[in-house]
């Protein structure tokens, strides 16, 4: 059996329902929980941590923990907007979990996260007067000094700005290695993902929809659905390319559809269409090509061009090649 | 954000507007203190029947605010936090004693607490709600603790539910999480609807006087001497309790800013 492992967990609240929810974590691994918002992925998280009532199973190094309570499942949380006790300072904040539980080597358990979080000139201040990305880091200490096993990460990266972002996402990595956790990191950000993930799992409408690793998620999307959440593009019924294998769709990347110039072949698809519209974008066109019934969107940089083809309604032939195309 | 003050026509009827109500609030206090006259004032503080009035007056609305914070706060988070059948009407139920009369909230009482089968079973426990503090007490909670609980209702509501979700992941149970989260971060709404309680506690006339007459409460002091021996021999009483009043309240208002 695996390390955390879900069966058919299922709840129902204000009409929204998670439904049959299976999931096999393994010990050490960064599980990410990729699904748009509204898809259920907090009400996930919160049935995992025994903060919302369900029906299934959840066993934790083979024991069964779906009857605990939340202050017995050995589970840390940290919130989308972080959830900092107004009450406290941010030591008190970070040292909670000491009033309820036994920390092994507490003093020197305290030191290790603040040094290792940079918290040292921040203990004595008020929770209002941190910044955002302060606040990520109290929450996170705060998660971690009770020693959880598994560390549930509600969208952790999207209330900071930007610009610290790769830093964080870098930051959570070291965190999950250096204190040995499990974690369970849920987001709508795809490439939040595909950094960060060992395994990644879509939800919609409170379903999973496909589970792998990132590599087999993010290129190779189960429904034209999570393609469409991934961000592809160009998403055509697969007849169109005679396609002879099962996939119903295929997808194609805006940015290796060329335009082809010469009558010599280039590619190992080639299609004529029109040119419907023509954007010029900082440093590259985007256009937006009819191909019979199908609309394709093809990025060219300004480099090759020196002007947009053409505002108005014109023929043109583009092609890709086989290896550039996604099966759905 | 707010707005700069601008000389515009708005503005002003907004001034005069105020200063009206601001008057017909704040005169009658001034008139208290300036009209009686400090020898007056200091021979009532002198009395000591006056005193032991208040002190009595003041001791029993504590005691009903207490009681309804130990009663009370967790029926506002009750409201507060889950959704049940009847939530509605138990609202209204809470809310009707602040619009009905305060007298026949007293006939009220007196028909439940007096000489019936319930007052009887209270009789047991030694408890006797006709002319004893107790009567004053349950007089003094019926009326003013729906402005506890109200406010301590919509301090819960403040109080992000997700703060009580995390502290259960750190090892806190329900009852610590209230204790340690939930009343913590709620305390400006329920010191506040403590103190209206309390104050409110203090002016109560209508249900005190039909169920407990003597101990005399200040208001039924005042009332006492007003109908025996008119307006001068009252208007120092009623000065009086508006001043310990005052004091009172900002002395509570004061330490419970320095904690905030």
């Amino acid at each position: 059996m695996s390390y955390l492992s879900i069966k058919n967990l299922s709840n129902s609240v204000a009409g929204f329902s998670l439904e049959n929810i299976c999931l096999d974590i393994e010990k050490g691994e960064y599980f990410v929980l990729l699904g748009q918002s509204g898809s259920g992925k907090t009400r996930l998280l919160e049935a995992i941590a025994g903060l919302d009532s369900s029906s299934g199973s959840i066993h934790y190094k083979e024991d069964e923990i779906s009857e605990k309570n939340p202050e017995h499942r050995d589970i840390g949380f940290v919130y989308q907007d972080f959830a900092l006790f107004p009450n406290l300072n941010v030591e008190e904040n970070i040292v909670f979990s000491g009033r309820y539980r036994e920390i092994e080597d507490a003093q020197e358990h305290f030191k290790d996260i603040v040094d290792f979080l940079e918290l040292k000139d921040l203990l004595d201040r008020c929770i209002k007067d941190l910044s955002g990305g302060e606040k990520q880091r109290v929450a996170l200490a705060r998660a971690l000094y009770s020693k959880p096993k598994i560390l549930l990460l509600d969208e952790p990266l999207s209330a900071i700005d930007p610009t610290f972002r790769n830093a964080i996402m870098k930051k959570l990595k070291e965190i999950h290695r250096r204190y040995d956790l499990t974690t369970i990191h849920v987001t709508h950000n795809f490439r939040e993902a595909s950094y960060l993930a060992d395994k990644i799992a879509v939800i919609m409408n409170g379903k999973i929809e496909q589970i792998g690793s990132p590599d087999e998620v993010l290129n190779h999307p189960k429904t034209i659905e999570i393609a469409k959440f991934l961000g592809f593009k160009n998403i055509f019924p697969a007849s169109l390319i005679n396609d002879k294998n099962k996939s119903k769709y295929f997808s194609v990347d805006p940015n290796v559809i060329r335009i082809v110039k010469e009558q010599n072949v280039c590619c190992d698809y080639i299609f004529e269409g029109v040119v419907e519209e023509c954007m010029g974008i900082t440093d590259h066109f985007k256009l937006f090509v009819k191909v019979d019934e199908n609309h394709f969107f093809i990025k060219i940089p300004k480099r090759e061009y020196e002007n947009c083809l053409s505002n108005s309604k014109h023929s043109i032939r583009i092609g890709f090649d086989e290896k550039d195309v996604s099966y759905i | 954000m707010k707005l700069t003050y601008k000389n515009n026509s708005f503005n002003i009827a907004l001034i005069v507007l105020a200063v009206i109500i601001v008057f017909f609030l704040s005169v009658p206090i001034l008139k208290m203190f300036v009209g009686v006259g400090s020898d007056k004032l200091i021979d009532t503080i002198k009395d000591g029947e006056v005193i032991s009035s208040i002190l009595l007056t003041m001791k029993v609305s504590l005691w009903a605010m207490i009681f309804v914070i130990f009663t009370g706060l967790p029926l506002a988070y009750l409201i507060a936090r889950y959704d049940f059948f009847g939530k509605s009407f138990l609202e209204a139920i809470i809310d009707i004693p602040i619009m009905i009369p305060h007298t026949a909230a007293g006939i009220a009482l007196l028909s439940t607490f007096g000489d019936t089968g319930l007052g009887g079973f209270f009789k047991i426990f030694g408890i006797e709600f006709v002319g004893t503090e107790y009567g004053i007490m349950i007089a003094m909670m019926f009326l003013s603790a729906p402005f506890l609980i109200n406010a301590a209702k919509d301090g819960f509501r403040k109080v992000d539910p997700k703060l009580e979700k995390v502290a259960r992941t750190l090892g806190a149970s329900p009852f610590r999480v209230f204790f340690a989260i939930s009343i913590p971060n709620a305390r400006k709404d329920i010191v506040n609807g403590a103190l209206m309680m309390w104050s409110r506690g203090l002016g109560e006339f209508g249900a005190v006087i039909i169920l407990v007459y003597h101990p005399m409460t200040t208001p039924v002091l005042i009332f006492d001497r007003f109908s025996s021996y008119g307006l001068s021999y009252s208007a120092p009483v009623a000065a009086v309790i508006i001043g310990f009043s005052a004091l009172v309240f900002l002395i509570i208002r004061f330490i419970a800013n320095r904690f905030d």
